[in-house]
């Protein structure tokens, strides 16, 4: 359950407990994640390249 | 038993109300809901009248399933010729009204006419009375259903009302049930309007009778836990559909500024995430056990104290992205004052969106709009519009007529900026990277629409296995590809016609998740709440009778394939932003009149869109009008 | 030991699901006056509260009743009504605190709870857990966390500010 679906290659990958970044293993795109649930990560919107 | 449930007929000129039963025959045609709602319309309503006048039909339909312990089941549906479009008006309203409406006695109204003064109805076991609604003119969509309790002195009584634009007939103004719940689209709120209909109210103490009422109970579970098990249901639990924005604006998939960016940047305040600091909990419709809508507070802020409910995905894209206003705050207090006034969220955000990129091209400018500078991101100026849109002011009364009326007023080359299709504005969705999504669009016969058939699974890629068990045919996982594209459209329309004719919530089929209760599912729930017995594609069937009669009725009003158009922007304009997968992306015209094309022959129309000999006889539409009721 | 139907009103999402499971599963029709639970809402406030017979310890509805009709299930610890010696003078209904008694419009029988014999239908369809079926002792512990949780809070603000 703790996979997201990366918007930009669409593989699914897996997103270490309680993290709140992740980067795509695939395409490398990075996201800001957050947990509706605590087995649930969701991506939030992009990690901005100017960070 | 189903078979012994009435339909209203109220006449708003002679005063006269009559009921009958509705007959199992047109259960098995068309089961309730939308679909015997489109039967009557294209059966009762005299082509080519005016939206506005007394000869239009204002149809209340509660769905077959209506109150079932399961998938949000209080859906009621509304239709009438549409203000909007001329087209079919119809639209679909959650809450608490359809089951009390039910529970009162009544599965469907036909209300025609024009009263002489303000009226409301009262339906209250067996019964419908007009009531007097002087006093509730010019009353807002919440102080009107407080009155409306006061009046009958029950804190249960359920009312459709229509605020300040419905009053004005703003043509998008819809009809509203609670904090939150909005017939949105196609201006059924303007219908009753011009019929000086403020509310219907509904308060009832009857039995709604299943056939199988413990296995019904048990199934029910069943489909409540299959929803909530869905990834989309427990992320919506939480923050509702503003979780789409993540996807959408983080993918570049969302119109910004009208239709010039396909992402808002710097939209961060926007996030789902950000309604923590404004939620007290959420709220559910009447038996839905996903719970997606915010009830929200605004403490501060020239317009706080708030309490309201919403806001929804479409409200981001409405009053954030494409008038590129990047507070969560300003979405919260728009969406509390289209719901104040009864506008519609939608059609009010692009008609805004699209005069504020009018005047930034130097089409319009302060004359026209008397004095108003209509400037991205400025939010005084869009709250300010909103409420001259509801009151019919300033430019506002402009804007009030909706697109068509508005274009010809302004002409000077408005019409290519303007992103609707048949008069109605299309959602803040971007659909240039993705062809199946802008089929839909076009092909609604509600005019441009993302509820009418949007095949929103198409966006997850999907294993080709998967969708092919889905579809029944080869599909591309790749969204932005065009084949077997038209396949989805197709039986996503099916399916969202058979689930508003049963009266459950889209958001519990297959739109965002894939694993929900679909054709099998909903064949057992027909079985045991009725006895009615259906195969999948028999219950198909039903779905392609739906659709078909909704686009004989627009055929009858005169459009055909011209008016499944998109707009102009969508083939001539790159998206200039976005992840790579939606950057650089515009629609292929060749590409989409194929598309096209292959959609007509799936529902068995010809080349301009008119269903065949053939496919009439099938469905056995050869003799509609047939009036069985 | 003997568990309670625990109700949180903070959780409640007003979906109604309960009246209608509560109707079908007794009466075998969706209505849902013919329910024993009902949500009390105010709508434009956002307060929604499922109100529903408490089983109490020491029930008035027993006592009122001059027919001694209401009696305790010793498996369940719910107050039922025996309908053959109810005569249906609905003196419980008007001395109940809660508003936990219903009358039956149609039937002109008074209905209430009785904890579907120990496994309440109502609480398997709350999806959002505002209603459980909870030992008493958790129920205890669970209030007393939260309001823990309200007092923890407040000491976080208070050395926030020192
Ligand atoms: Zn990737």
């Amino acid at each position: 359950m703790s996979e997201v679906r990366c918007l930009n290659c669409l593989k699914r990958f897996s997103v270490n407990a309680g993290a709140d970044e992740a980067a795509c293993p695939y395409c490398k795109t990075r996201y800001r994640i957050s947990w509706p649930r605590q087995d649930q990560p969701k991506i939030r919107g992009l990690v901005e390249k100017s960070r | 038993m189903v078979w012994k449930r009435r339909i209203a007929y109220i006449n708003l000129t002679t005063g006269k109300i009559i009921s009958k039963p509705i007959p199992k025959q047109l259960r098995q045609l068309y089961l309730g809901g939308r679909g015997i709602n489109m039967y009557l319309l294209y059966n009762h309503l005299t082509p080519e009248v005016d939206p506005l006048s007394s000869e239009n039909i204002l149809l209340v339909g509660t769905g077959l399933l209506c109150g079932i312990p399961a998938l949000g089941s209080g859906r009621c549906d509304i239709a009438a010729k549409s203000p909007v479009t001329g087209a079919i008006g119809d639209s679909n309203i959650g809450g608490f009204f359809a089951p009390e409406l039910r529970l009162a006695g009544f599965d469907h109204l036909m209300i025609s006419g024009k009263a002489e003064k303000p009226v409301y109805l009262l339906a209250n076991d067996g019964n419908i009375e007009i009531h007097d609604a002087n006093h509730l003119w010019g009353k807002d969509t919440f102080e009107t259903q407080d009155m409306i309790r006061d009046d009958v002195k029950d804190e249960e009584v359920k009312s459709l009302v229509i605020g300040v634009a419905g009053e004005n007939m703003v043509r998008f103004a819809n009809v509203r049930t609670g904090m939150k719940n909005s017939a949105g689209r196609t201006g059924m709120g303007c219908v009753m309007g011009s019929k000086n209909l403020k509310a219907i109210a509904a308060r009832g103490t009857m039995d709604i009778e299943f056939s199988h009422p413990d296995e019904l109970l048990d199934y029910c579970k069943q489909m409540n836990d299959m929803i909530t098990e869905t990834r989309w249901a427990r992320a919506q639990s939480k923050w509702g559909t503003l979780i789409i924005y993540s996807n959408t604006n983080t993918t570049g998939l969302i119109r910004t500024r009208n239709f010039q960016l396909n992402r808002l940047e710097k939209g961060e305040d926007l996030e789902p995430e950000n309604m923590d600091r404004y939620t007290i909990g959420m709220s559910g419709c009447y038996g839905c056990s996903v719970h997606c809508r915010h009830r929200y507070v605004l403490k501060e802020g020239s317009y706080a104290p708030i309490f309201a409910e919403g806001p929804e995905y479409t409200s981001l894209g409405a009053f954030g992205t494409m008038v590129d206003c990047n507070k969560m705050e300003t979405v919260l207090v728009a969406n509390h004052l289209v719901n104040k006034y009864g506008l519609d969220t939608l059609e009010t955000g692009g008609l805004i969106a699209w005069a504020m990129e009018l005047y930034e091209k130097g089409i319009i400018d302060e004359k026209d709009t008397a004095g108003l500078k209509l400037e991205w991101g400025n939010e005084e100026i869009l709250f300010q519009l909103i409420t001259q849109i509801a009151h019919r002011e300033g430019f506002g009364n402009i804007l009030a007529d909706g697109f068509n009326t508005a274009i010809s007023k302004i002409g000077k080359g408005s019409e290519y900026y303007a992103i609707q299709i048949k008069g109605m504005s299309s959602l803040h969705s971007d659909e240039r990277p993705t062809p199946s999504l802008a089929l839909g669009i076009c092909t609604s016969t509600r005019g441009a629409d993302h509820l009418r058939g949007r095949p929103a699974i198409d966006l997850y890629g999907l294993p080709q296995e998967m969708l092919q068990e889905i579809y029944g045919a080869p599909v591309s996982s790749d969204y932005t590809a065009y084949e077997g594209k038209s396949r989805m459209v197709w039986w996503q329309e099916l399916l969202y016609a058979v689930t508003d004719a049963i009266g459950t919530c889209k958001f519990q089929t297959v739109f965002c998740a894939v694993h929900a209760p679909k054709w099998t599912e909903f064949k057992n729930l027909i079985q045991l709440a009725t006895d009615m017995k259906f195969t999948e594609s028999e219950l198909m069937d039903v779905g392609e009778r739906i659709y078909t009669i909704e686009r004989m009725f627009n055929l009858r009003e005169g459009f055909s394939r011209k008016d499944d158009a998109l707009p102009e922007r969508y083939f001539k304009e790159s998206t200039p932003t976005g992840l790579p997968i939606a950057k650089g992306k515009k629609i292929d015209r060749n590409g989409f009149e194929k598309m096209l094309d292959e959609y007509y022959v799936l529902h068995g129309w010809d080349h301009n869109g008119s269903p065949k000999k053939e496919t009439l006889e099938r469905l056995g539409l050869d003799k509609e009008p047939s009036h069985i009721v | 030991m003997q568990k309670i139907l625990f109700i949180d009103p903070e959780k409640c999402s007003g979906c109604r699901l309960c009246e209608s499971v509560c109707s079908l599963h007794h009466e075998k029709v969706c209505n849902p006056t013919r329910a024993r639970i009902h949500v009390v809402k105010w709508e434009t406030s956002g307060l929604y509260v499922p109100m529903v017979c408490q089983q109490c310890e020491n029930p008035i509805c027993e006592v009122v009743c001059p027919m001694r009709a209401i009696k305790k299930d010793e498996k369940t610890g719910a107050m039922l009504i025996d309908y053959d010696l109810c005569v249906g003078c609905r003196l419980c209904m008007m001395f109940c605190p809660l508003g936990g008694i219903n009358l039956d419009a149609k039937s002109g029988k008074v209905l209430k709870c009785d904890l579907c014999n120990g496994e309440p239908r109502c609480v398997q369809y709350c999806e959002p857990q505002a209603l459980q079926y909870l030992n008493a002792t958790t129920i205890n512990l669970k209030k007393r966390r939260k309001a823990a949780e309200k007092y923890s809070e407040l000491m976080k603000k208070m050395l926030a500010t020192v």
